[in-house]
């Protein structure tokens, strides 16, 4: 019942511990570093919360693994460069099917491209950055308060589809501070549903194809199939109950700008022109709640921190043609989007744009 | 409780090629086990990719066959959830020393309370002899035609970095040597490493020279000696135990960024 100034990186963290995260691995990195600083004060007053500094973001996802498996609801925080480090045990997570919740607060690609800048740009790693085909469960806030709300979320449906879950948020978001009430959130909180270790079964966890005896199915190939549409349909199920999105602003507007994350926010001063849907859950696709909403809209645009990860799915999602506004370089801002709108001949009577503006938009 | 009551051996024969050394420490281990009541219930096996790696699917414990490298980050966080378990991870040299070589030295560092046993083959083996971090200087692999250019790792060394660590060395021909390593590392409170030499007859021997299994054994027991009482420093084919300074059980298990000190 207190309102107070809360970072967006912090409401992280407190979503966790509501969430009933009891184990912390990571590695320092921008701007997610907060989270780790965060997690390291708490271990020190809460001996039940563990906390690990580990040597690289390979160790920090690794270790939330084992984590999960020995019996704590586990999480690491990073950004772009370290998730990509973390990919292949992101895969390891699906086939084992261990519940954790990895943060990933962008900046701007590729490489170690601009630490402090936000961008948008890990959509697809989100969803496609380890071997193999596997179901992703993302999800993105866009508000400090949403923060906390979907980091409980996270770790939800972490525990229910039994697999490494996606929160991302941005340099952006990650380093607002707003006025909330967490304490007025209200989600209820998922038990634990692994079995932890070493209480009388003789599992074995394996990143290989298994029987379920723990005998190779290295060439199994009915069987390797058999795993993969029961793990898919079961994380999809899941998914479903956490169909979560936005449509908003002008809903009357004959244009509807797709947009995610904190970008939405930096385009409202558009909202008297435009409809908005803000998709939180980015993956699985919300293809049938996007496919009920864009029919009524002339023209759709999607502004994003990328080149396109998104209006790419959105077009597959749809099969019609999108404007695209691409924020490139960590340009997010109003004017940014209002140029990319000039650009593209959609800018709205009523606002103006300097044509003699050195701002380049992509 | 028995021996064959660590085993799953409903699950055998193992893959192992005939004549390899993992099923000889696999042995030793059970058999440590039983005499040290573990099981179950206070006890996970943490594996990590290669040969070594099947071991713990036929044991009959909790356990996690990891990614290639990464049994340290994994077994420290179960250890670190779970101080009252009984963390052992068991993998082989190419996984522990090149892949997981990093996690090595930060698992070490902060003397995690955990047991590795390293099945020390000196070849990478199950992806078909390729030279590995432990491979002796010289030796002709498939990926080192004309002999392998650099010395190997220094596994002693490394572990000793810690003054407060456990550094064995075994060959899998010492038996009775190497069960002593195996139950004094798990009992030892804080990082514990066994290094025990082992024979791959299909991929490594037979291209260096050794007609069977048994020759390499042969080997080990005419080139390994017990080190002196008291040696603080095992020299190469020398068998024994390096001891640092233990730490209180629990001082490794604590919160903060792990530290042992």
């Amino acid at each position: 019942m207190t309102k107070k100034l809360v970072q967006g990186n912090e409401a992280v963290f407190k979503g966790a511990v509501k969430a009933g995260a009891t184990f912390f691995a990571g590695y320092p990195i921008s701007p997610s570093s907060e989270i780790l600083a965060q997690a390291s004060v708490h271990a020190a007053s809460h001996p039940e919360f563990r906390f690990l500094q580990e040597e690289d973001e390979i160790a920090s996802v690794n270790a939330i693994l084992g984590g999960s498996l020995a019996g704590a609801k586990s999480f690491t925080a990073t950004s772009g460069p370290g998730f990509s480090l973390m990919q292949e045990a992101v895969g390891y997570g699906h086939k084992v099917g261990i519940p954790c919740v990895i943060v990933n607060v962008m900046r701007v690609g590729p490489g170690t491209g601009m630490p402090t800048m936000p961008g948008q740009g890990d959509l697809n790693q989100t969803r496609y950055g380890s071997t193999g085909d596997y179901t992703s469960i993302v999800f993105y806030p866009s508000t400090v308060a949403e923060c906390y709300e979907y980091t409980i979320h996270a770790f939800n449906a972490a525990e229910e589809s039994r697999s490494p879950v996606i929160l991302l948020s941005d340099a952006f978001l990650g380093h607002l501070n707003e006025v909330a009430d967490l304490d007025e959130i209200d989600v209820p909180v998922v038990a634990r549903t692994l079995e932890p270790l070493a209480k009388g079964s003789t599992r074995l966890f394996s990143g290989v194809a298994t029987y379920p005896d723990g005998e190779p199915a290295t060439a199994d190939s009915d069987e390797f199939i058999r795993q993969y549409y029961e793990s898919r349909d079961q994380r999809q199920a899941v998914a479903e109950k956490y169909a979560f999105y936005e449509h908003g602003w002008n809903k009357d507007a004959e244009t509807l700008v797709i947009a995610f994350g904190i970008t939405p926010r930096v385009a409202r001063p558009l909202a008297p022109y435009f409809a908005l849907f803000r998709p939180i859950r980015i993956w699985p696709t919300l293809d049938k709640e996007l496919a009920e909403i864009a029919p009524r809209y002339k023209k759709i645009i999607v502004i994003e921190g990328s080149d396109g990860q998104y209006a790419n799915v959105v077009e597959r999602m749809l099969l019609r043609r999108v404007e695209r506004v691409p924020l490139l370089g960590g340009r997010m801002s109003i004017e940014a989007i209002t140029l990319g709108l000039d650009h593209i001949g959609m800018l709205p009577a009523g606002f103006a744009v300097d044509k003699t503006s050195p701002v380049k938009v992509g | 409780m028995a021996v064959k009551d660590k085993l799953k051996t409903d699950l055998f024969p193992t893959i192992w090629c005939p004549g390899c050394g993992i099923g000889l420490i696999m042995q030793q281990l059970a058999s440590v086990m039983d005499d040290l009541g573990l099981d179950k219930t206070n006890t996970v096996l943490i594996t990590g990719i290669g040969c070594t790696g099947r071991m713990g699917a036929y044991m009959n414990f909790e356990s996690v066959y990891t990614l290639h490298g990464r049994t340290l980050p994994v077994a420290e966080a179960i250890k670190m959830v779970r101080p009252e378990l009984n963390v052992i991870v068991v993998s082989g040299d190419g996984d522990t020393a090149s892949i997981g070589g990093n996690h090595l030295l930060h698992s070490i560092r902060r003397n995690s309370n955990i047991t590795v046993i390293c099945n020390n083959n000196e070849i990478y083996g199950l992806t078909g002899g390729q030279a590995g971090p432990t491979t002796p200087k010289g030796t002709t692999t498939i990926s080192s035609p004309a002999g392998t250019t650099y010395s190997p790792v220094n596994l002693q060394g490394i572990v000793a970095s810690n003054p407060n660590s456990f550094y064995a060395k075994t060959t899998v021909y010492h038996q009775g040597p190497m069960k002593k390593a195996i139950k004094e590392a798990i009992q030892w409170p804080g990082f514990a490493f066994v290094d025990v030499a082992s024979q791959c007859i299909e991929n490594n021997g037979r291209r260096i020279g050794f007609a069977s299994a048994n020759d390499m054994l042969q080997n080990y027991r005419t080139e390994y000696k017990a080190a002196p009482p008291g040696s603080k420093h095992l020299e190469r084919h020398q068998l024994g135990i390096v001891k640092g300074e233990p730490l209180p059980v629990g001082a490794s298990a604590k919160n903060g960024n792990g530290s042992g000190e």
